[in-house]
C-alpha cells in the first residue's frame, strides 16, 4: 500500500534518515521503533509531506536546508513531491506527535475540524464510532481541548485523525507521556480500530512494550537507519530488541 | 555504498563553513594577518564607508545622510528591543519626540547650548520614555506593540489640546550646529558607537538574559531573575538611542514641532529592520541607510513614491524575509557545492 524506497533526509549537513526502505501492507499495523533522534518523527513528517512545508518555511527564512531524496509511493502512485494537503485527500492522515489538538476549540469542534474532508454522512458515522471506541470523550464534548488531560487529548487526536477518513493512519508517538494504564488502553483501542475499520496503521513509538504485541511488522531505527526489521514475533525474540526495548 | 546506480544520480547542495571562518573563531583569529583581515574587513568597510560618505555627497544629500543616521538609530533601538528582548515597540516616534522637545525647551527657555542640551535631553528623555512605557512592560507581543504605538498619538493631542510647548506651531529658532561637518560626524559617530556597543552588550551576560526573556520568560523567572528590571534596563538603553536621535534632530533643523511625533519615525525603522534582517543589529542600520535615500530619490515620482516603496518592502518580506544582512553573512561565511549522495 505504502512503499518507501531509498529515503534519505538531510537537515543541512546532518543526516536524519539514511536509506530507509519500508512497506506498509494493506490493512496491517506497521511499527517503527527507535530512541530519540533515531528519525521516527522525521520519517512520519516525510510520509505525510509536512516536511515539504517545513522545508519551504526554512528556505524562506534562510535557515536550515532540508533535502529529501528517494521515492514514496502510495497505492502505486508516486507521491514524493505531493503537497501534504493533497496527501491527506488521498488518505494519508497524520496524528502528530504531542497531539497538537486545537486548545481553544471544544472536543466536538476538534472532531468537526478533522472531518473537513469527509461527507456529512461519513462524518456523522465516524463521530459515532469515535465515541464508541473512546466513551470517555462523550462526557467531555463541550470541554475545551486545552483543558483535557494528556490521555483524553491523545484520544481526541486519534479521533480527529479518524474523522479525516484515512486509508493510512500515521500515529506519531501516541503513547508519549501517558500512564501505563492509559498506554494499555490506547494500544487496545488502536488494535480495535485496525480490526474493525481495516485502516492501515503506521505507528512510531519509543517504548515498544505496549505496542509490539499489536504490530504485524516492525522496523527498528537507529541514527536514521533501519537496523532491524521483522514480524512482531521475530522482533520480540530478538536478543538486541529484548535488551534495548524490554530491559531484559 | 549499496545501490550504486540509483545513488550516483542523486545530488544535494551542501553548505559548508569556510575553513577560515572555522579557524578564526576564538583567540586563534590573531594568529595571522589574513585571518585578522577576514574578521575585520566587513567592519572596516562599514566604518570607513560611513566616515568617508560626507566627502562624496553634495549639500542636499548630506542632509539626507543626517536623516538616515537618525532613522538608523531608531532602527537599531527597534531591532534591539524586538529581536533581543521580544518587545515590539512601535513607539519610535515617542523617543524622537521626547528627546526633541526636551532639548528644544532647554535651548529656547534656558538658552543652553546644544552640547549641553543634547546629553541632558538624551538621558532625561530616556527616563521619561521608560517611565511612560513602564506600566506596559508586563504586556507581551501585539499588546505591547499597540500600547506603545498609542503614546506618540496621545502626546501630540495633549500638546495640541493644552497648547503647551508652542502648540501646533512648535518651537523655532533653536541653536543649530556650527557647520555641516559637525552635523554629520556627530550622528555618524553615534551610530557607529551605539551599533558596536549594542553588539557587545547582546553577547554579554545581560544579552543572554534578555534573549532568554524573549524565548521563555517563565524559565527566566524560575531562575530567580527579575524580568521586569531587565526589561526596564533594555527599554532605557533603547530609548537612550532614540532620544539622542530626537535631541540631535531638534538642533539639526533648529525647530521642534508635533511632526516629530509623526508615524514616519515609528514605521520606517521597522521597514529598515525587515529589509536589513532582524536580529543582526547592523542590518537595520544598513537598511535605514538604503531606505532613507531611496525614499528621497523617489520623491520625483510624487504620490507613486509610496507605491514603489511599498513594492520594495513587500518584495523583501515575500522573497527574502531573512533580510539582506543574514543573506550576506551566510554568503561570506559559507560556500555551497553539489555533492553526490
Amino acid at each position: 500500500m505504502l512503499e518507501v524506497k531509498d529515503l534519505m533526509v538531510f537537515y543541512e549537513n546532518a543526516i536524519a534518515i539514511n536509506n530507509i526502505n519500508l512497506t506498509c501492507r494493506q490493512g496491517g499495523v506497521t511499527g517503527i521503533f527507535g530512541a530519540n533522534s533515531a528519525g521516527k518523527s522525521t520519517l512520519m513528517y516525510t510520509i505525510s509531506g509536512i516536511i515539504l512545508d517545513v522545508k519551504k518555511k526554512e528556505e524562506m527564512k534562510g535557515g536550515e536546508r532540508i533535502t529529501v531524496l528517494g521515492r514514496i509511493s502510495f497505492e502505486g502512485v508516486d507521491i514524493t513531491h505531493m503537497k501534504p494537503s493533497e496527501r491527506a485527500k488521498k488518505g494519508i492522515v497524520l496524528c502528530p506527535e504531542r497531539r497538537r489538538i486545537f486548545p481553544e476549540s471544544s472536543t466536538l469542534e476538534n472532531l468537526k475540524i478533522g472531518g473537513y474532508l469527509a461527507t456529512k454522512a461519513q462524518a456523522k458515522e465516524t463521530m459515532d464510532y469515535v465515541f464508541t471506541i473512546f466513551p470517555q470523550l462523550k462526557n467531555l464534548k463541550k470541554r475545551e481541548g486545552g483543558f483535557l488531560s494528556g490521555g483524553e487529548q491523545q484520544m481526541l487526536a486519534i479521533g480527529r485523525a479518524l474523522m479525516a477518513q484515512p486509508k493510512l493512519l500515521l500515529l506519531d508517538e501516541p503513547l508519549l507521556g501517558l500512564s501505563p494504564l492509559m498506554e494499555a488502553m490506547l494500544a487496545r483501542a488502536i488494535h480495535e480500530i485496525n480490526l474493525q475499520t481495516k485502516i492501515t496503521i503506521l505507528i512510531s513509538e519509543q517504548y515498544a512494550r505496549p505496542i509490539l504485541p499489536i504490530v504485524h511488522y516492525g522496523y527498528v531505527l537507529e541514527n536514521g537507519g533501519a537496523v532491524l526489521e521483522g514480524t512482531s514475533r521475530e522482533l520480540m525474540e530478538n536478543p538486541d530488541v529484548k535488551s534495548a526495548y524490554f530491559g531484559l | 555504498m549499496p545501490n550504486e546506480q540509483l545513488t550516483s544520480r542523486e545530488r544535494r547542495r551542501e553548505r559548508l563553513d569556510r575553513g577560515i571562518k572555522v579557524r578564526t573563531e576564538g583567540l586563534y583569529a590573531l594568529s595571522s594577518w589574513k585571518e585578522m583581515f577576514y574578521l575585520l574587513a566587513p567592519r572596516i568597510v562599514l566604518i570607513l564607508g560611513l566616515l568617508v560618505a560626507p566627502f562624496l555627497l553634495d549639500m542636499y544629500w548630506q542632509r539626507v545622510l543626517c536623516a538616515a543616521g537618525i532613522y538608523a538609530l531608531l532602527a537599531l533601538s527597534f531591532d534591539f528591543l524586538a529581536a533581543y528582548v521580544g518587545l515590539v515597540c512601535l513607539g519610535g516616534s515617542f523617543f524622537i519626540g521626547s528627546g526633541a522637545y526636551i532639548s528644544g525647551l532647554l535651548n529656547a527657555k534656558m538658552g543652553w547650548a546644544p552640547f549641553l542640551t543634547i546629553p541632558i535631553a538624551t538621558v532625561v528623555g530616556a527616563i521619561v520614555s521608560t517611565l511612560v512605557l513602564l506600566p506596559c512592560l508586563r504586556l507581551r507581543g501585539i499588546y505591547f506593540a499597540i500600547t506603545s504605538f498609542m503614546f506618540p498619538l496621545l502626546t501630540v493631542n495633549v500638546i495640541i489640546a493644552l497648547n503647551i510647548f508652542g502648540g501646533t506651531e512648535g518651537i523655532s529658532a533653536l541653536a543649530t550646529y556650527p557647520n555641516p561637518w559637525v552635523d554629520q560626524y556627530l550622528i555618524l559617530s553615534v551610530v557607529i558607537v551605539s551599533l558596536f556597543t549594542l553588539r557587545r552588550l547582546v553577547n554579554e551576560d545581560m544579552g543572554l538574559i534578555l534573549r532568554s526573556i524573549k524565548d521563555n520568560d517563565q524559565a527566566v523567572k524560575a531562575s530567580g531573575i527579575s524580568i521586569l528590571s531587565y526589561k526596564i534596563k533594555a527599554v532605557f538603553i533603547a530609548s537612550l538611542i532614540g532620544c539622542f536621535g530626537g535631541a540631535y534632530l531638534s538642533h539639526l533643523y533648529g525647530w521642534v514641532g508635533i511632526s516629530q511625533f509623526s508615524l514616519d519615525f515609528s514605521i520606517l525603522p521597522i521597514a529598515a529592520t525587515v529589509m536589513g534582517g532582524m536580529g543582526t543589529l547592523v542590518g537595520p542600520v544598513i537598511g535605514a541607510l538604503i531606505l532613507t535615500p531611496l525614499s528621497e530619490a523617489l520623491r520625483g515620482f510624487g504620490q507613486l513614491r509610496v507605491v514603489l516603496y511599498c513594492l520594495i518592502l513587500i518584495g523583501f518580506i515575500v522573497y527574502k524575509p531573512e533580510g539582506l544582512m543574514n543573506y550576506l553573512q551566510r554568503k561570506y561565511h559559507q560556500f555551497e557545492h553539489w555533492e553526490d549522495v
